[in-house]
């Protein structure tokens, strides 16, 4: 959040809520979950840490607003580090195969059936994206972010048949046996 | 030799997958090649069986005959055997003009040979059964006998007067029945008449109770039988009324009443090989997809293009060979009965000769490359990939055809995409149609018997089996004809099966979909009908002599419709069935 | 009998292929309701019958055991003429293999089921040229398939299965054969015929075509393992998708 924040700000110096309006137009759907606070409470920090400055712009005296953010050179540096990174998100997959295991170790749950629910959480939050993205007029810039995520769930989902398959075999050795 | 053996193993392999259509191959070929081989060699045959009648009764190089009487013919023709040509010599004797009439009335007109009761050394008639002629008692030609009916120990009356026949005998001296008749009374023209022989006096006593129309002849031997029409040339100018029958002209009489025969089989064969084509090539044609993916596997695994079209042709020569080989024997097995539709020759039928082997295996050949031409070139052709990946060829849009209803829609679309086919239904509709019409027009002659006067107690035995023939050609052609449709609506059908299972699951019935194939083969059948008749008649009279009488227009438009009733109930039987197969299957099918 | 609103119902539905020991249960006691308006998506593995059930559905296979019924009416006793009939009026099916008459243009494929109903040859092109507007190849109405890319060849086939205004769209994964922007499409008109109240059970093993459904049934080896609502659940938001807080 920090990073893209920043690097809004590497074209032109902007005001918080202009700076809220390009990020909820890049996120399009997406970003509609995000408000103007959390824009300020972001600049506020990266003010803090010296990368970015506030001017006070005079030039507008009908505004309410009037404070116009900058980079600062080390700003500028840590956007240009940003861009450089290579890096990927990891998706949190450890966490939920662990729970399997425990569920099915202590006999406290069904595996098979925590994987049907994560099943089901997963496609409704597909049929949202999903939806979402159909919505979007054919290449936008959300609707590609929205493929991203769609395609990341599809992924979940596979890994999640072939969890439902190993549990389910677990079972019927447990049963057999 | 391992290709070889790679050609036989591939070749075996597909004829034991496709049994039926082996079958049929092999069934085309075998009709089409013993029709061809029976037209070509009725006339050696023919001739083979004067020959052998000739050898065993002595038969005469030559005979002299004159319708007047009197001392002057006889001693003219007694000059005739001082020739020095002449090496033996049968005669003079009389031949009697008269009419004979059976116990069942058969009449018919008779002319009697006055011989001696022991034969001499030209023109000794083998008696078949019964006795040589004795006083009283007459020997009927075995030709003439069989035609009325007659046997040993019957009676028979000849110019009013009971006579018991004694034997039944067979000369090469006269042609065969009825053309028993060298000359006609007077040296005129003769009727259809039957051969009977006498003994000398009975004969004279005959002629002479009645006043019967006379002629005296003499049978000659000569020193070289080839050169018959040399001593004819030289006698010509005699200044007395001689007829000269040689015994190349009496053979070649045997033939006339075969004179149809030979066209009707020839031209019968023609339109056979036709269909066999025609058959075949749709068969093939309904096989072009899987032959190219095999060739297309062929090539993938290293085969040349000429190993290709050798394992596809080798396959079809190999049938059509076999089909020629027992075609063959069916024309050497049936060839008797065909080439001598009288009794009056004896001896047995010689094989196809070499000219007729070679033109039979040719048609044999040509029907199998003509039919697998196309799929062969093509298998050869295409890319290995896209043999690989072949489905039916790509249609043309042909938007004209859009403005009709939805079921004759799916019909003629069908029939569209496979032009070549809807020619082939039509040429398998219009040879049918030609048959009957040949057929029909023989009917429709008017029928001249051989009995006295024309009456048809004695049957026109010509005719007869001019008839049988045609009427065995037409079964034959008709019995092709309906294999191809039903193998062209079958193939058709199978093509078009995943369009017809999409049509079903669009809400189509089967009753619809069997209309649709059906009108698809039925469509073209209908042109195919109407060239058909005007073909049918041209053909006729190319081949026939005289102005044959036309069946009535009736009896020809219902041929056209009953040809075409026919297909419409063939082609239902296996649309009908096609449009039975489970949809759901025929689509999981096509998508795999 | 069981009065319901369901346009789609079965019953104790079983459906074995083959004899004595390779005898396979492609569907294995199956009930089923699809009510009005409804998307179901059927998923599961290749070979769990899903395929099968929707051929039963449409009336292309019969059931070995239990009932069909489509509209109030039971279908599995219908005789094939029947059935055809049936076809034709309430269901129209999209296959993966898109299954269209390769000799007819776009225009006529869609007017064919028009026509077998006995519509006037007026009404049917009115209806196709509609109906390809809507699937948006109204420009590609006069092309053959095959001059059709893959996506199209299916919108042609929606727009197809359309024709009758069926009670009920069968489809049997409809974008199996498509990439991922020709599945947009498909699935963008198939949201389209959702919002307008259109019965849809599509068979897939896609999971992205099956979320789009209200209801989501898993299969397994022919049986029914889980019967999912998608549709009204509580929604957290899309920013929670990405990590964005609400």
């Amino acid at each position: 959040m920090q990073d893209a924040v920043l690097a809004m700000l590497a074209k032109e110096p902007s005001h918080g809520y202009r700076l809220h309006a390009r990020l909820r137009h890049s996120l399009g759907p997406l970003g509609e979950a995000m408000n103007r606070g959390q824009i300020y409470v972001t600049l506020a920090r990266l003010e803090r840490a010296g990368l970015v400055v506030c001017e006070r712009a005079d030039r507008l005296p009908e505004r309410p607003e009037r404070k116009v953010y900058a980079l600062t050179p080390a700003g500028q540096e840590r956007v240009t580090a940003w861009l450089a990174e290579v890096g990927w998100p990891k998706p949190d997959l450890a966490e939920f195969h662990l729970k399997l295991a425990a569920a099915a170790a202590a006999r406290l749950a069904d595996p098979v059936e925590l994987v049907a629910a994560q099943r089901r959480e997963l496609l409704r939050r597909l049929r949202e994206a999903q939806q979402a993205a159909l919505a979007e007029p054919a290449r936008s810039g959300a609707g590609l972010l929205l493929e991203g995520v769609v395609l990341r769930l599809q992924a979940d989902l596979r890994w999640l048949d072939a969890c439902e398959r190993a549990w389910s075999k677990v079972d019927d050795e447990d049963e057999g046996g | 030799m391992g290709s070889i053996v790679l050609v036989v193993r591939l070749v075996l392999a597909d004829v034991r997958r496709h049994k039926v259509q082996a079958a049929m191959l092999l069934l085309a070929v075998t009709v089409s090649t013993a029709t061809l081989a029976l037209g070509l060699s009725l006339r050696g045959v023919s001739d083979a069986l004067y020959e052998q009648t000739r050898a065993a009764t002595a038969g005469p190089d030559m005979v002299a005959l004159s319708g007047d009487t009197g001392p002057a013919v006889t001693s003219a023709l007694a000059s005739l055997a001082d020739d020095s040509e002449v090496v033996a010599h049968h005669g003079p004797y009389r031949i009697v003009y008269a009419d004979l009439t059976t116990r069942d009335s058969i009449a018919s007109p008779v002319v009697v040979h006055g011989f001696a009761e022991r034969p001499g050394t030209v023109n000794r008639p083998l008696v078949t059964s019964g006795r040589w002629v004795r006083s009283g008692g007459t020997v009927l030609e075995r030709g003439f006998a069989t035609a009325l009916g007659v046997g040993v120990g019957d009676h028979v009356t000849i110019a009013g007067r009971s006579y018991p026949v004694v034997g039944i005998a067979v000369t090469a001296a006269t042609s065969i029945y009825p053309w028993g008749a060298q000359i006609g009374p007077y040296g005129g023209p003769g009727d259809y008449t039957g051969l009977a022989w006498m003994t000398r006096s009975d004969a004279r006593t005959l002629a002479s109770s009645r006043d019967l129309p006379v002629t005296t002849a003499l049978d000659l031997k000569l020193r070289d039988p080839a050169a018959a029409e040399a001593f004819l040339d030289a006698h010509r100018d005699s200044s007395l009324r001689v007829t000269f029958r040689t015994w190349q002209f009496t053979a070649e009489q045997d033939t006339v009443i075969l004179g149809n025969s030979e066209p009707i089989l020839v031209v019968g064969s023609w339109l056979l090989g036709f269909l066999a084509v025609t058959g075949v090539a749709a068969l093939a044609a309904g096989r072009a997809v899987e032959q190219t993916r095999r060739a297309g596997l062929l090539k993938a695994v290293g085969a040349t293009p000429g190993l290709i079209a050798t394992v596809l042709l080798t396959e079809y020569l190999a049938l059509a060979l076999a089909g020629d080989a027992l075609g063959l024997v069916i024309a050497r097995l049936t060839v008797p009965a065909i080439a001598s539709p009288t009794a009056s020759r004896i001896g047995d039928a010689v094989g196809p000769g070499g000219a007729t082997v070679a033109t039979a295996t040719v048609l044999a050949v040509a029907v199998a490359v003509l039919s697998t031409l196309r799929p062969t070139l093509r298998a050869m052709r295409t890319a290995t990939v896209t043999a690989l990946t072949s489905t039916a060829h790509r249609p043309r849009h042909r938007p004209w055809l859009t403005a009709l209803s939805a079921l004759l829609l799916l019909g003629l679309r069908l029939t569209a995409r496979r032009p070549g086919r809807a020619v082939l239904q039509a040429c398998s509709t219009a040879t049918t149609v030609i048959a009957l019409v040949a057929l029909l027009t023989l009917y429709a002659q008017p029928e001249r018997g051989y009995g006295l006067d024309g009456s048809t107690a004695l049957p026109n035995l010509r005719d007869e089996h001019d008839r049988r023939l045609t009427l065995t050609v037409t079964i034959l052609l008709i019995t092709l004809a309906v294999v191809n449709t039903v193998t062209l609506t079958w193939t058709t059908a199978m093509e078009a099966r995943a369009n017809m299972a999409v049509a079903r699951t669009l809400g189509a019935t089967p009753g619809q979909i069997t209309a649709g194939l059906s009108t698809a083969q039925l469509l073209p059948s209908l042109p195919g009908a109407v060239i058909g008749v005007p073909l049918g008649i041209g053909l006729l009279w190319l081949f026939s002599t005289g102005n044959p009488a036309e069946p009535p227009s009736s009896w020809l438009l219902g041929a056209a419709l009953a040809a075409l009733l026919a297909t419409a109930a063939l082609t239902a039987l296996p649309a009908r069935l096609a449009a039975r197969r489970p949809v759901a299957q025929t689509l999981s099918a096509e998508t795999a | 009998m069981n009065v319901s609103s369901a346009v789609v119902r079965a019953y104790g539905l079983v459906k074995t292929h083959g004899q004595g020991q390779s005898r396979v249960r492609a569907v294995d006691e199956v009930d089923l309701e699809v009510p009005q308006g409804q998307t179901l998506a059927v998923m599961g593995p290749s070979g769990c019958g899903k395929s099968t059930l929707l051929h039963l559905l449409g009336g292309l296979e019969r059931p070995t055991d239990g009932e069909v019924w489509v509209a109030g009416r039971r279908i599995d006793t219908l005789s094939e003429r029947a059935l055809a009939r049936m076809r034709r009026r309430s269901v129209g099916f999209i296959f993966q293999a898109f299954h269209l008459v390769e000799e007819l243009s776009a225009a006529d494929n869609v007017e064919l089921p028009a026509l077998l109903a006995g519509r006037s040859r007026r009404q049917a092109r009115r209806r196709a040229s509609l109906l390809l507007e809507r699937v948006g190849l109204a420009d590609r109405a006069r092309h053959l398939p095959s001059q059709l890319s893959g996506g199209q060849r299916q919108r042609v086939a929606v727009a197809r299965a359309l024709a009758n205004d069926p009670l009920v769209v069968l489809a049997d994964e409809p974008t199996g054969n498509l990439d991922t922007a020709a599945t947009l499409d498909v699935l963008r008109i198939f949201e389209d015929l959702r919002s307008a109240g259109q019965t849809l059970v599509i068979v897939t093993h896609d999971e992205r075509v099956a979320a789009t459904a209200d209801r989501l049934v898993s299969m397994r080896d022919g049986m029914f393992v889980d019967d999912t609502r998608l549709a009204g659940s509580p929604t957290r938001g899309l920013g929670g998708l990405i990590g964005l807080g609400g």
